[in-house]
């Protein structure tokens, strides 16, 4: 429990700057560093038991079934990078409390940085590589936040984005990675992998495994050729800079690498990648280091090429290269956070970190000078200090590794290291004072204090190292590669050490590179240099550009596309489910073909082809379509559904009713623009499909179902479970009623939208006027018509009732009277316009509906009286002379809510049209 | 009569497809009614073709299969809501918009 | 019997009805009336994830002959998370005064929910079918909700393209009736392993179109071209509602691919899992491309969730009890996650303050999938289902990436580069509820998945399911 606590306080840490803030700067910072402090403790008081060699576990589980749990574990290892996250990240917050400016909102600063530092301690603590996995992407996103922290500055956000994107990238690939490699042994428990060497080296899945998981780790520690992140996430507050891109963050690549050593060092793969990869950064970014101006600059290629220092060591595999860079991993951090600080410190007092305008500031800031001396000769590998000792570790380390390019690249780098770190320091201190706009002068002990406490510590360290850091490279060394080690750290090895030599050429020839460095410097000014950003951006920019014109070329908003599309898909997936099956030939025996029905069903296509060819005619067009639905009842009703013929006929009414006064306001004519070829694809789609459905329909129909239809029971149980002759209707209402309560639902919907939809048009100002065509001269009301509709509005009436009453055992029932009701209120519209209908205005249709859908859910509910599900019908027949025998069901009452619902419905629409006409009528009105 | 029905399916579908790719609302509206006039009748032939045996109990001996039928009521009152709904709005973009095409800018926001 | 299974479907319709009847001119009525069904469709929804599969058969007439409602686990889930989204885009609607700018809001809301739970429980085929219509219209209604030109014609597209995927249904019903002769679902499940081998052709084409109509639902490419237009366009309280509608689709497809068309099927066996493996991966590609190169927040939210789209169906199709899980956890958090997104883009339209972007940082980051949200547990159990397909993990790693850095890219432009505190703030109770119900999905994941893992097998072997509706005529 106590790791996970551990784990957990800078995470709630992260919690308090948003209420302390009011208290002012230095509550704020004391309240975190309590949170930063207590994890320190803790990790402290496991020091004794670590030292021996003990490791520290906790495990709770959060998800067993993928095997991703909150196990902890705290090792040498872990405890190096614990100390060096808690340790300076307290010196960051004092620094950074100082360093801010006072108007910016330090309160979340501080939060994302906590959030960092709990990111970072939960990776190098995690036992459970999914665990691990969390905290690793929550750096990148923190680190996010952070450069990104003055996001007013345009390179803060392209550098916060860049460093997302690199590392983001790289983490997503080191999921893979270490999923496979959780795969390869069973388990996503790092206790577990790391005695499992043997079968993840021999697993085919180890190179895929390997090169996915380096990926993560290069992006993460900015190795060739990921490095080009981390230059730009400078743009960084320099506290962030010193605590995450110099110290911490960029070594979670390396912490990874390390912990990881067990199980994927040793083999030839390893080997060559991890070795050039850090070699070539390391030589390659000291180069680069050696000709920038910015102090951050500077230091950042710096910490890419340490950080390539480090990643060829633990790249050698032997043990002696993983303590040196082990104890590499401590010194870097060590003298790189305090000269970063340094760094913001020279920014602060001159206002500038080009070293060209910079010079002689040893006089004015002679602390800054002193504490900058220490950390930069150490940086440079000079001895006694710290940096000395570990590079040498290094050097000794690559003499002994062949082939001879190793040796010499790594001298090489050291040489680049040494005249870079002079003229980073002779830039700035030495020399002439330039014109300052103000007097520079060291600052309050508050910014120096914690750079001076770790030049302290380079000095200590180098002088002392076996007493002070000795027991822990030990520890960390030994958790590293699970073997004990005792590390021998000396400053004198004797004079037949080749890495003294080594050491002795890289000073030497830096003192001769910055004696030449104008004419180099001309040579490097003149080549021309890939930009990574440059290479960067553009890569990026084409990929945006490539993705936006992709998607907006798809999406391109043409629905007859996205038809196409999905006619074509429907077409062919259905021919290919098809084709790639047997079926039986169907057997059934064809009916008869009858004269009329012929003649019909000929007249049926063949307007259906004439409104699809005259369709431009839209007026000619619908009535085509009205044809069709009419011919449509009428084969119904040949075809033995009586209920459909009612139904479709006077739905078709209707719907040619509303299409009819909707058309009064839309143009007459559909304009000409469908280039030739479009429509050859239009037809030939429409063809194939058609000819497609032909042939299922015909299949079908030729064969009888496999199964005996459920409708036997339908049948069956007409008469004597549902009390109805119409087995249609009496599905429609008892075995099925919950699909018509359904079907009334929607027609209710439909009409609240079409309500709602006119009012939002009425209350928007129209782009156009529609014009009114010349057609429509003439008297729009004849009054034949008017009085001829009004006798048949009554009668339209009183077969609405009949037709209601017979339903349940003769073709009819409510739907079908609602619609004879609206069809007569249609005609009288249609005749008498819309001041007739406006009248009518006054008639709630939104209450018929809501008492529709009341009327049909109540009729369903009341069955919970009887203790029956909902719906459950009841009734008793009634005999009213002269009426045929009719009955008085529970079905009648929820008929009676559909009636209403589709009555509403209709009307409401209606008057939603006539709504949307009377803007016009006021020009118009006769 | 099967072959005669199955050609008429055929002839709405293809016809009600190839006015639903036209690039103006209206015959699109055109063209999802005969469409739903072809699905309607397909339907209703899953229950098989029967002549002259309509499914009311007591009339006559033998009755055609009454489920599918229920279900082309369903479904015709549905397409018949959607169908005013479609009308209705497509009347609606006519009206703010002044014209009546279906098809859509990619991104407005985003032609920057 | 209990009457509670129906109550889902009939509670929001009762309530909608008064609405018209009589509290179609108080806004406030409607409010309450609104508020009160959605916490109590939320009780419902609780009190029935606990209980067991069971049915509930309507007017009282056996399966299959009537219409019978199953409630399993995955159907109890469904109706948990439509209602909890409806109670958070709800509360969004209100305290933003969404409801106020068009009439009906809370009818068609009550009703769209009615329809999606009406979809949820119902175990029959053509009942599903008119469910679905339910929800369309309703959601026809929301989508337009508000006005404007823009909004109309993105409505008219969502409409019709949606009618040509209800036309595809009928098809596609009418062919399974003709064939089988029944439309109850486990009724189907139960018939089809005895169709005779050499005669399969039809009920393969009857499976193939169903999954189409579901796929339209589902947003899978190629029949995604109506979900940008439509999401972008809609009022943003209802374009976070509509996350779930997508989920239709999903639910339908794992529903039918389990139940009725399971890969142990004869007639279609691994036909629809090798339909829907690519159909999926092109959706993930699409989607990943459209988050990352689209600049239009809400047009973005709108790609990422059909990317996420892809990746839960990518789980789907492998069809087994560990990838469906999976894929429920994913159903879970994608719809959170994208409500989340779309409600915080509604409030970025006027206001872009540090707390907004906050809130649109944690959002992202789940949609995402980066670590510590739900997102990032859903894509590790997605990865860890599918193990050893590498053309999977790198459609889906990569459609991260992708979406992380359009998704980045975009707030980096909104809250930083050009942020705006003018307009006064807007509440944002509803997306910090959103977001505590993300973290819940991850903090619970452990408990969760155990549940769905049952779940999930139960959907893999579904004779709990097929014995609620007692076939064999014994109640």
């Amino acid at each position: 429990m106590s790791l996970a606590l551990i784990a957990a306080l800078p995470f709630l840490g992260a919690l308090t700057p948003a209420l302390t803030q009011r208290f002012g700067r230095s509550i704020a910072t004391l309240t975190v560093a309590l949170f930063t402090a207590a994890a320190l403790a803790l990790i402290l008081n496991h020091l004794p038991a670590i030292i021996v060699g003990d490791t520290v576990t906790t495990q709770i589980n959060w998800l067993p079934a993928l095997g991703l749990n909150a196990n902890f574990r705290l090792d040498g290892l872990a405890l190096l990078f614990a100390l060096l996250i808690l340790g300076i990240g307290l010196l960051i917050q004092a620094y950074a409390c100082f360093y801010l400016d006072k108007t910016e909102p330090y309160a979340r600063f501080l939060t994302y940085l906590m959030l960092f530092q709990g990111a970072m301690l939960g990776i190098v603590l995690s036992d459970n590589i999914l665990l691990l996995l969390v905290f690793w992407e929550l750096t990148s996103l923190s680190s996010f936040l952070l450069i990104g922290f003055w996001s007013h500055l345009p390179q803060a956000r392209q550098g916060a984005r860049m460093a997302l994107a690199t590392t983001g990238a790289g983490g997503l690939a080191m999921i893979a990675g270490l999923m496979i490699l959780g795969h390869i042994v069973g388990s996503y428990d790092l206790s577990t992998i790391l005695t499992q060497k043997t079968a993840i080296q021999t697993s085919p899945l180890y190179l895929p495994a390997l090169i996915l998981i380096l990926l993560g780790a290069f992006t993460k520690s900015a190795q060739f050729p990921f490095h080009f992140w981390l230059p730009h996430a400078m743009a960084a507050p320099t506290p962030v800079s010193a605590y995450l891109h110099s110290a911490t963050m960029v070594k979670a690549g390396l912490f990874l690498l390390a912990r990881l050593w067990p199980v994927l060092s040793g083999t030839p793969e390893w080997f060559w990648i991890v070795t050039s990869a850090g070699l070539i950064t390391m030589a390659f970014a000291a180069k680069v280091a050696l000709f920038k101006d910015d102090l951050k600059a500077i230091l950042a290629y710096s910490t890419v090429s340490h950080l390539g220092l480090i990643t060829f060591l633990l790249g050698l595999g032997t043990k002696a290269a993983a303590t040196a860079a082990i104890f590499h991993i401590l010194c870097h951090a060590t003298f790189k956070a305090a000269l970063f600080m340094l760094a913001g410190i020279v920014d602060h007092a001159t206002h500038t970190r080009d070293i060209r305008a910079l010079g002689g500031l040893r006089r004015a800031m002679p602390i800054t000078f002193g504490l900058a001396t220490i950390a930069t000769l150490s940086m440079a590998g000079i001895p006694p200090l710290n940096g000395f000792l570990s590079k040498e570790m290094m050097l000794e380390e690559a003499a002994h590794t062949a082939p001879w390019v190793i040796p010499v690249l790594a001298t090489l780098a050291a040489l680049l290291s040494v005249a870079y770190s002079l003229r980073f320091l002779t830039y700035t201190f030495l020399g002439p004072i330039p014109a300052y706009s103000h007097s520079p002068h060291d600052p309050t002990p508050g910014l120096w204090l914690p750079p001076a406490i770790l030049a302290a510590l380079v000095v200590a360290i180098g002088a002392a190292p076996m007493p002070l850091a000795g027991w822990l490279v030990d520890a960390a060394t030994s958790a590293t590669t699970g073997e004990p080690i005792h590390a021998h750290i000396a400053l004198w090895h004797g004079l037949e050490t080749p890495a003294l030599w080594m050491s002795l050429a890289a000073i030497g020839g830096a003192l001769v590179t910055l004696g030449l460095y104008p004419a180099l410097r001309r040579v490097w000014d003149a080549t021309p240099k890939p930009q990574a950003k440059v290479i960067f951006d553009a890569s990026l920019t084409a990929l945006t550009h490539t993705a936006h014109t992709f998607t907006a070329k798809l999406h391109n908003g043409s629905l007859s596309r996205a038809f196409a599309a999905a006619v074509l898909t429907i077409l062919t997936l259905g021919l290919y489910a098809y084709q790639s099956a047997e079926s039986l030939p169907g057997s059934r025996a064809l009916a008869a073909i009858a004269a009329t029905p012929a003649v019909g069903f000929a007249l049926m296509i063949t307007a259906a082809l004439a409104a699809t060819a005259l369709h431009r005619k839209r007026l000619l067009a619908l009535l085509l379509v009205g044809i069709v639905g009419l011919i449509l009842s009428a084969s119904f009703a040949y075809l033995s559904a009586p209920d459909l013929a009612l139904t479709q006929i006077t739905v078709e009414v209707v719907t040619v009713a509303l299409m009819l006064l909707a058309l009064n306001f839309l143009p007459k004519i559909t304009p000409h623009e469908t280039p030739r070829l479009r429509k050859l694809r239009d037809a030939s789609l429409a063809i194939g499909t058609g000819i497609a459905t032909a042939a299922l329909a015909y299949a079908l129909m030729m064969r009888e179902a496999i199964f005996p239809p459920i409708s036997a029971f339908h049948l069956a149980q007409s008469l004597p479970g549902a009390g109805g002759h119409n087995a249609v209707n009496t599905i429609i209402v008892d075995f099925r009623g919950y699909d018509t309560y359904g079907e009334i639902i929607v027609l209710g919907i439909a009409a609240l939208l079409i309500f709602a939809l006119t009012e939002s048009l009425l209350g928007t100002k129209w782009a156009t006027r529609p014009d009114q065509s010349a057609g429509d001269a003439g008297d729009p009301h004849p009054i034949m018509l008017q009085t001829a509709t009004r006798l048949i509005l009554p009668m339209a009436m009183l077969v609405g009732c009949y037709l209601f009453l017979r339903g349940h055992n003769q073709p009819g029932g409510g739907f079908v009277a609602g619609l004879v009701f609206a069809i007569g209120f249609v005609l009288q519209y249609i005749a008498s316009g819309q001041d007739w209908a406006a009248a009518r205005r006054r008639i709630p249709y939104h209450a018929m509906i809501g008492a529709g859908v009341l009327v049909a859910s109540f009729t369903g509910v009341g069955s919970f009286l009887a203790g029956r599900p909902f719906l459950t019908s009841n009734y008793t027949h009634i005999h009213l002379p002269p009426l045929q025998d009719f009955e008085l069901a529970t079905a009648a009452l929820f008929d009676l809510g559909v009636f209403l619902c589709v009555l509403g419905a209709v009307m409401l629409a209606l008057d939603a049209l006539a709504r949307l006409a009377k803007p016009q009528t006021a020009k118009d009105a006769c | 009569m099967e072959i005669l029905i199955a050609i008429a399916i055929g002839t709405l579908t293809a016809c009600g497809l190839y006015l639903m790719l036209r690039a103006r609302t209206f015959p699109v509206i055109l063209g999802l009614s005969l469409l739903s006039y072809a699905v309607n009748l397909f339907i209703f032939i899953s229950g098989r073709i029967k002549l002259n045996a309509p499914p009311i109990i007591g009339e006559g001996s033998q009755y055609t299969d009454p489920l599918p039928q229920a279900l082309v009521l369903t479904a015709i009152v549905i397409s018949f809501g959607m169908t005013a709904v479609l009308v209705i709005m497509a009347l609606g973009a006519y009206l703010t918009a002044g014209h009546d095409r279906v098809d859509t800018d990619a991104d407005p926001e985003d032609q920057a | 019997m209990s009457q509670l299974l129906i109550l889902p479907v009939i509670l929001p319709a009762i309530l909608a009805g008064a609405i018209i009847l009589i509290a179609r001119n108080t806004l406030n009525a409607q409010r309450a009336i609104s508020i009160l069904g959605t916490i109590a469709l939320l009780a419902l929804a609780i009190t029935l994830i606990q209980a067991p599969t069971q049915s509930y058969f309507l007017g009282n007439w056996p399966a299959p002959f009537g219409i019978a409602l199953v409630l399993d686990r995955l159907s109890a889930l469904m109706l948990l998370l439509t209602a909890t989204l409806a109670l958070i885009v709800l509360i969004h609607t209100i305290r933003t005064g969404w409801d106020t700018k068009g009439r009906h809001f809370h009818a068609l809301y009550l009703f769209q929910l009615m329809g999606l739970n009406g979809a949820f429980l119902t175990g029959d085929a053509f009942n599903l079918f008119v469910f679905f219509e339910v929800l369309l219209i309703a959601s026809y209604g929301l989508m337009v909700h508000g006005g404007g030109e823009a909004r109309i014609r993105a409505g008219v597209q969502y409409v019709a393209f949606n009618l040509l995927g209800s036309t595809l249904f009928l098809f596609a019903l009418a062919t399974i009736y003709s064939t089988t002769g029944t439309l109850n679902m486990a009724d189907l499940a139960q018939k089809l392993p005895q169709i005779p081998a050499n005669d399969t052709a039809l009920i393969r084409v009857a499976a193939v179109l169903l999954m189409l109509v579901f796929a339209v639902k589902a947003a899978l490419v190629p029949l995604q071209f109506w979900l940008p237009g439509t999401y972008a366009n809609a009022p943003g309280p209802i374009a976070a509602l509509f996350a779930v509608m997508t989920k239709v689709g999903a639910y339908a497809l794992i529903r039918f691919g389990t139940l009725v068309f399971p890969t142990d099927l004869p007639a279609t066996n691994t036909l629809l899992a090798s339909l829907l493996y690519p159909a999926a991966l092109a959706t993930i590609a699409v989607g990943a491309l459209g988050t990352f190169g689209t600049r239009s927040l809400p047009r973005q939210i709108a790609f990422a969730a059909i990317g996420s789209m892809g990746t839960l169906l990518l789980a789907v199709s492998a069809f087994t009890p560990q990838a469906t899980a999976a894929a429920l956890y994913y159903t879970l958090h994608s719809t959170l996650a994208t409500a989340a997104l779309f409600l915080i883009a509604d409030l970025t339209r006027c206001r872009r303050d540090g707390m907004t972007a906050a809130l649109y940082m944690a959002a992202a980051i789940a949609m995402a999938g980066m670590p510590p949200l739900s997102g990032f547990v859903g894509k590790l159990l997605i990865l860890d289902a599918l193990r050893g397909d590498a053309i999977a993990w790198a459609a889906i790693l990569i459609a991260s990436l992708l979406t992380m850095i359009g998704l980045a890219r975009t707030g980096s432009d909104l809250f930083w580069k050009s942020p705006s505190t003018e307009a006064p703030a807007e509440s944002k109770t509803a997306i910090l509820l959103c977001l505590a119900a993300l973290a819940t999905l991850t903090i619970a994941a452990g408990p969760i998945t155990s549940w769905l893992t049952l779940t999930a097998e139960a959907l893999h072997a579904p004779t709990a399911y097929i014995a609620a509706n007692h076939l064999g005529g014994t109640k």
